[in-house]
């Protein structure tokens, strides 16, 4: 784990509100590079607004979100992606039909000659999206294989290298174990891994997963009903506190009596 | 431990069970592979019952004169159908763009701007309707609405302006004939009316297959059509299959979702592509209008859905980011050959051609849709 003094991120008392609604209500966090930091909650704890507001999808209602110790303001997910913020969403933007090339560039294509109608420099690309594959323990030996053709956690890696050479240096990944068998689950853990082992990205993982956040987060922040319910590293939080929190803050021990009561 | 772990991954990883496929496995999940085949029976039957008629200089000529006009539509169509879009006004575009060019050429440039060159004819209406590709783009993409509907009010719409505008300015006639031969005159109609490759057909009566009974040359060379077909086919190869925008066509029509939110600009892949079909069904107009020097209101009537149909045997589905420009070159050959064959062979009724067209494309539809889902593991 490396000891990175300078969050990356540093987001304080940041409040969103949709109307009347308040969906996130004073939450601070830091996030440092080299890190996996959890942020973990039940449905409607505001998980999602939290990371569209990092992605520049929402702007915030109050607070402030800082990258590298610099104020932002992010008008669109366009501002966010060019400060270094790169969101894998649970849809991964693949096109399944396309080849692993041309996914990894889609849309920032190298080509040779005028825009729009240049030619695809498409050898130099079918290189590129290996290696970055191959950094995150992925070996892809024909990059011209249609995307539908792998299964989901090499998707998942292949969203994920393209983020990151793409110039991310803070990586959001919403729900990224979901939707996976088993097996692909700890692919894409030994993915986010490798990733947090480069030592210069810094990982937001979004799950409802305490076990895989357990296995593989530094850092965990909780929320429920817009606040942080509770925040520490792996070494401070142990598995009860955070099967508490998860549920959260609700006690399981009265949920075990609750059930025992009504059976 | 964790070293041991990388290995044997690297050793048995998922994407190891996909690669060791052959050259075969490889050939048969090209979208082309079906229509290849397809053409390939159709060249051998076609050289069995009419091989006399359909392999000479002249049936090459007429084949390929069929075969160039359906291939210059159904390259539009397909290029529209693979950024996931559909446009059924192609057909009625042709009449539009015949009638407008027609009209200049006899009546003058509107607005009493005096004589129309063929120049002056051909740049006025394609400005007309790439306008008219424009807006119907930008009704798609700004209102949601289907492409199939907001297409099929313009087939209509441009069928009917047509018609009215004829009958308005031609004593109610929806034909206009002899106008004078511009492409005996002028280089630009001569471009669109006249003939090319020449020079293969000189080639072939100087080694003694290109005569006729009286012992002179007999063809002179192709339509003009066939080379638009060519640079039409070339161009849209290299765009679709090499370029920048070949890649936003593929992701545009394959998720929309995806390739917005990797700044893909949609929106404009999709008007451009409107504008690009409209552009197509004026070089057909235009080459008919100087080839024959007539027009007539009805032309390119139900064209656009033959040039679908191509697209469909070229490997397109409905559903876009699919399909290539050869496989559109091989549908268009089989379509053209088969409408021209059913007048070679005398036993064989004309309508059958439907037939062939409507089971060819259901079978063409089945096998995109395996290959489709082969490709994409069932996905």
């Amino acid at each position: 784990m490396s000891a990175a003094t300078r969050p990356v991120i540093r987001i304080e008392n940041l409040v969103k509100r949709f109307g009347g609604f308040t969906a996130l209500n004073g939450v601070s966090l830091d996030v440092y590079p080299g890190e996996v930091h959890a942020l973990l909650g039940d449905n409607g704890a505001g998980k999602s607004t939290l990371i569209k507001t990092l992605a520049g999808v929402f702007p915030p209602t109050e607070g402030t979100i800082s990258v590298d110790e610099k104020a932002v303001n992010f008008r669109s997910p366009r501002d966010a992606s060019d400060a270094g913020i790169g969101t894998v969403y649970q849809d991964l933007a693949l096109n399944g039909l396309a080849s692993v090339t041309r996914n990894f560039f889609m849309g920032r294509e190298l080509f040779v000659g005028p825009p729009i109608f240049g030619l695809m420099r498409m050898a130099e690309m079918d290189r590129i999206t290996r290696e970055e594959m191959l950094k995150l323990g992925i070996d892809i030996s024909d990059p011209s294989q249609a995307v539908g053709t792998m299964s989901g956690g090499q998707r998942q890696t292949l969203a994920i290298a393209r983020a990151i050479h793409f110039g991310a240096k803070v990586l959001i990944l919403d729900e990224p174990t979901s939707a996976l068998g088993q097996k692909q689950q700890m692919e894409v853990l030994k993915t986010i891994k490798r990733v947090r082992d480069l030592g210069h990205i810094a990982i937001i993982l979004i799950t409802h997963n305490e076990v895989h956040a357990e296995l593989i987060a530094d850092r965990f922040t909780f929320l429920s009903l817009g606040e942080v319910i509770g925040a520490g590293t792996n070494a401070d939080l142990d598995s009860a506190d955070m099967r508490r929190l998860m549920a959260g803050g609700a006690e399981l021990a009265h949920l075990s009596e609750e059930l025992a009561t009504t059976s | 431990m964790a070293s041991e772990a990388k290995t044997t991954t690297a050793k048995r990883s998922e994407s190891d069970r996909r690669q060791r496929r052959g050259m075969l496995a490889a050939l048969i999940n090209r979208p082309e592979i079906g229509a290849t085949v397809g053409l390939l029976l159709l060249l051998i039957f076609l050289g069995v019952v009419a091989g006399n008629v359909v392999y000479n200089p002249l049936g090459i000529k007429n084949n390929l004169s069929i075969i160039s006009q359906l291939g210059i539509i159904a390259t539009g169509a397909a290029l529209l159908m693979i950024a996931g879009e559909f446009d059924l006004s192609i057909g009625s575009m042709i009449g539009f763009a015949g009638m407008s060019m027609a009209m200049m050429l006899k009546w003058g440039l509107p607005f009493g701007l005096g004589e129309a060159t063929p120049f002056a004819a051909f740049t006025i209406t394609l400005c007309m309707t790439l306008a008219i590709g424009c807006l119907i783009g930008n009704i798609v993409v700004r209102s949601g609405l289907s492409s199939f509907i907001v297409t099929l009010a313009f087939l209509f719409i441009l069928r009917g302006l047509t018609e009215v505008c004829f009958r308005t300015f031609n004593e109610g006639s929806t034909q206009i004939s002899g106008l004078p031969d511009f492409k005996e005159s002028d280089w630009f109609a001569y471009l669109f009316g006249g003939e090319t490759f020449q020079w293969l057909f000189d080639f072939l009566y100087w080694i003694g297959w290109n005569v006729n009974r009286l012992g002179n040359q007999w063809v002179t060379g192709l339509d003009a059509r066939f080379a638009w077909w060519l640079a039409i086919s070339v161009a849209a190869y290299i765009v679709l299959s090499r370029s920048q925008l070949g890649n936003w066509i593929y992701a545009t029509g394959g998720n929309r979702e995806a390739a917005l939110a990797n700044g893909v600009p949609t929106r404009k892949v999709k008007i451009g592509l409107f504008m690009f079909t409209a552009f197509c069904a004026t070089v057909f107009a235009a080459c008919q209008v100087f080839d024959t020097n007539t027009a007539d209101a009805a032309k390119g009537n139900l064209k656009e859905l033959e040039a679908i149909a191509a697209a469909v045997v070229g490997g397109a589905i409905l559903t876009g980011g699919f399909g290539t420009v050869i496989g559109v070159v091989l549908g268009a050959l089989i379509f053209g050959l088969v409408q021209n064959a059913v007048f070679y062979i005398p036993w064989i009724d004309g309508s059958y051609y439907r037939v062939f067209l409507g089971t060819v494309l259901l079978i063409a539809a089945f096998s995109n849709e395996n290959i489709r889902k082969r490709v994409t593991g069932g996905l």
